[in-house]
């Protein structure tokens, strides 16, 4: 009798056990600052363990589809533009938003940016024009200040097969007269094959801007925000413009996996995560920027952060999917243009 | 038999970990249970303009690189070889292998620094007044050419210095002493009895040409589109694996056939 009662209690403890683990994909940045602002507390609150499997978007894409009918992880960090990927690749479930306490605490670009609830925008950026103030004397106010002869040749604009390069074509096309909506973007690849000569390169990583304003070869570029900390690092005398023809808005995601096992801790993972005491948690520490609006942070934070009533007005968000329908010609289009 | 026994270690790793993923990726870029046939696949690669033009650039940058890093390395090599001080000659040696020992980024990133606009290039020529204005040397295939000759312009000294150091002494001594002087010496002697270690030099410097990615991707940018930057792009950012698979094949058959080639022209010289 004590026997099978020991046998039961071990039992119910190795249950109890695995179901105290949330499997979570995301970026392998700031892992400390994660633990310290999500996972320690989200133990305490609720006794579930977060366990991390981390990576670039891309690789762990390819991971969700290689466990597609046995998914390990449940719930997945996404940029908006794999998000939508992983919709397309049957491999994300709806989000029932009412089962959210904070869900109406967020601002409304957030709730439901790849459409269908299949994912929550947690943090925003956006990408703003940064420029060299001592070399360049023209004052900069507008995307189309890429074309002024002043800067021609201290230039750099992100790659199409950056997160914000599609985006950026798209907005070209706007900022032009067109369509951003056009799926050729006509102007706008007329206008970068007019302005390719006077780029410096187009870069691909934000390490690789920072490096390029360091060498003294790019002078001005868009820059996005959540690495503009980096760039007044530099010491170099720089200013961040928003143009008046719009900032670029850009949303991290989270989304629940398919056939996801723990799929309660999983709302409670992202209920905590746009919660309040997890944004400025994570707000203060300058790893994400807030989409609580309840979040409120003293200036010389939010001078980092994309944050603040006008900067927040003033970002353009673009439907994500159409990025997806489009990309693989836009990439063929865009290597045809700018490949020697 | 016994004497086989002993690579057993090195085959089952190899095919396990090399032989199973090759055959894998070989079988998956023509036939998927799922997709059927996709000779297709190679047919877009091979009439898409891009590609042509990365197959290409790749292509002969890796011929380039091979070509001048035998001009170097051979001279450089026959100098190493004919140290008779020891310590100086494995002195020589670790400063050819010195480089190898940093991370191939880190060196990669050190030519910004060096072809830059207030690079050093740039400083020097503007101080001799060849010019009055930075020219752009970055985001260029001579970029790319100088980044990866750096690479690996050591395996081809290492490779030719090993084969020298195995030619037997006297062979070039008789050579000389039936009166056989400069150019000759060379063709008739040195290069036939080098001709493996030329293989195998050039192999090593043409593979990791047209494999490395840091260094196109850095160095030369979007301009300079090259086979292993298209893979990246094919198989990281829109994730077509059948375009990211066919460009792994196509790389993996031409390191094969510079591979065979080599060593059919080097029989030939040796034979001629």
């Amino acid at each position: 009798m004590k026997r099978s009662v020991v046998i039961l209690c071990l039992v119910v403890a190795a249950i109890s056990l695995a179901a105290t683990k949330l499997n979570v994909s995301t970026w392998g940045f700031n892992l400390d600052l994660l633990d310290k602002n999500i996972s320690k507390p989200f133990l305490e609150k609720y006794g579930v363990e977060i366990v991390r499997e981390v990576g670039n978007n891309s690789v762990r894409l390819t991971k969700l589809i290689s466990q597609k009918d046995n998914p390990v992880i449940d719930v997945v960090h996404f940029a908006d533009y794999f998000a939508a990927l992983a919709v397309k690749n049957g491999l994300l479930q709806p989000i029932d938003v009412t089962k959210l306490s904070n869900f109406n605490d967020i601002y409304d670009f957030a709730k439901d940016p790849i459409k269908g609830n299949y994912g929550i925008g947690y943090t925003v950026y956006s990408l703003g024009i940064v420029y060299r103030t001592d070399k360049i004397k023209k004052p900069i106010t507008s995307w189309k200040d890429f074309w002024a002869k002043e800067v021609a040749g201290h230039i750099s604009l992100p790659d199409i097969t950056t997160t914000q390069g599609p985006v950026l074509m798209m907005h070209i096309n706007k900022v032009f007269g067109a369509d951003p909506y056009d799926p050729e973007l006509k102007v706008a690849y007329e206008k970068v094959r007019e302005l390719s000569k006077n780029v410096v390169t187009f870069y691909k990583t934000s390490s690789e801007l920072i490096n390029l304003f360091k060498m003294g070869e790019v002078w001005m570029a868009p820059v996005t925000r959540f690495s503009w900390g980096q760039f007044l690092d530099t010491g170099l005398p720089l200013t961040w413009v928003v143009p008046q023809d719009g900032m670029l808005g850009f949303l991290n995601v989270i989304s629940i996996v398919k056939g996801a096992k723990n799929l309660d801790a999983a709302y409670k993972y992202i209920d905590f995560l746009i919660s309040y005491e997890v944004q400025y948690a994570e707000a203060m520490d300058l790893v994400d920027s807030p989409v609580n609006t309840k979040v409120v942070v003293p200036n010389e934070i939010a001078e980092k952060l994309t944050y603040g009533f006008d900067h927040i007005n003033s970002l353009v968000f673009y439907d994500t999917n159409f990025i997806v329908e489009n990309y693989d010609k836009w990439i063929d289009k865009w290597n045809n243009l700018i490949a020697q | 038999m016994k004497r086989y026994s002993l690579l057993l270690p090195a085959l089952i790793f190899l095919f396990i970990f090399f032989i199973i993923p090759l055959m894998t990726v070989l079988v998956e870029s023509i036939y998927q249970p799922a997709k059927g046939w996709l000779f297709v696949n190679y047919l877009k690669f091979f009439t898409q303009r891009i590609s042509r033009v990365a197959y290409t650039r790749s292509l002969l940058m890796g011929l380039l690189v091979v070509a001048v890093s035998a001009l170097i390395g051979y001279p450089t090599a026959m100098a190493i070889v004919s140290v008779k001080n020891d310590s100086l000659k494995s002195l020589l040696l670790t400063l050819v292998v010195f480089p190898q020992m940093t991370n191939s980024v880190a060196r990669t990133f050190s030519w910004l620094a060096v072809l830059g606009r207030e690079g050093m290039v740039n400083n020097l020529l503007i101080s001799l007044r060849v010019i009055d204005t930075p020219i752009r040397l970055l985001y260029t295939p001579g970029a790319v050419f100088l980044g990866l000759l750096q690479l690996f312009l050591p395996l081809m000294i290492i490779s030719l210095t090993s084969s020298l150091e195995n030619l037997p002494k006297d062979v070039p001594l008789a050579a000389k002493s039936l009166g056989a002087t400069g150019f000759r010496l060379f063709t008739k002697i040195y290069l036939p009895l080098t001709s493996e270690g030329i293989v195998s030099g050039c192999t090593l410097v043409f593979t990791g040409c047209i494999t490395a990615y840091v260094t196109p991707a850095v160095l030369g940018g979007s301009r300079v589109l090259m086979l292993s930057t298209l893979l990246f792009q094919k198989a990281s950012v829109t994730l077509d694996w059948n375009m990211a698979t066919v460009i792994a094949v196509v790389m993996f058959l031409t390191t094969l056939a510079v591979n065979y080639s080599s060593k059919l022209l080097s029989k030939a010289g040796v034979k001629s």
